[in-house]
């Protein structure tokens, strides 16, 4: 964090969980950056990124773990998928390389 | 005869009908299961409450700072 931060960066969690579940959520891990709450799906789907789960042979359409860098031009630098995502080194990396203005 | 006929054009719009459904479904489905952006494509601009019910506009990032989107699955999963 501290890295993302120092190389102009914020960073904000997404998923389809409310407002509260997402408060108590960053509580108990003690996340210091937005979680944000996408209810509808829509950003989910305006960004392709909806999968469907099969829960005791039900399905639900949560969003596809995805990390994406955005630069200042509003640019999209990095796109990260599934497994990949889980470690943030890369989406650092890209972040540090960007310009500093 | 006019009712054979009736009935022909009914099968027809029923089947031109579903036709129809079966495109749109299978058009969703890619759009569902396909991340289309890629690097250097504009990061569509989304307005959403963040954890303290205040709105989060990715514009107003817009020319001051980089953001990291971090799409995670469920909330208290390891997802």
């Amino acid at each position: 964090m501290a890295k993302l931060e120092a190389s102009d960066a914020v960073v904000f969690g997404i998923s389809i969980d409310s407002p509260a579940a997402n408060n108590a959520f960053a509580e108990k891990i003690g996340v210091t950056f937005p979680l944000l709450s996408d209810m509808t799906r829509k950003v989910l789907k305006q960004y392709g990124i909806l999968k469907m789960y099969n829960v005791q042979k039900e399905e639900y359409d949560w969003a596809q773990r995805t990390t994406f860098v955005v630069d200042k031009r509003g640019v999209i630098q990095s796109v990260e998928e599934e497994a990949s995502a889980i470690n943030p080194n890369n989406a650092v990396a890209v972040c540090t390389k960007l310009p500093k203005k | 005869m006019r009712q054979t006929r009736f009935r022909i054009l009914i099968v027809a719009a029923v089947l031109a009908g579903s036709m129809v459904a079966g495109a749109i479904r299978a058009q969703e489905d890619v759009k569902v299961n396909h991340t289309s952006l890629k690097v250097g494509d504009m990061a569509p601009d989304f307005t959403l409450l963040d954890n303290h019910w205040k709105q989060i506009h990715l514009s107003d990032y817009r020319g001051k700072k980089n953001v990291v989107l971090a799409f995670y699955v469920l909330a208290f999963t390891e997802g």
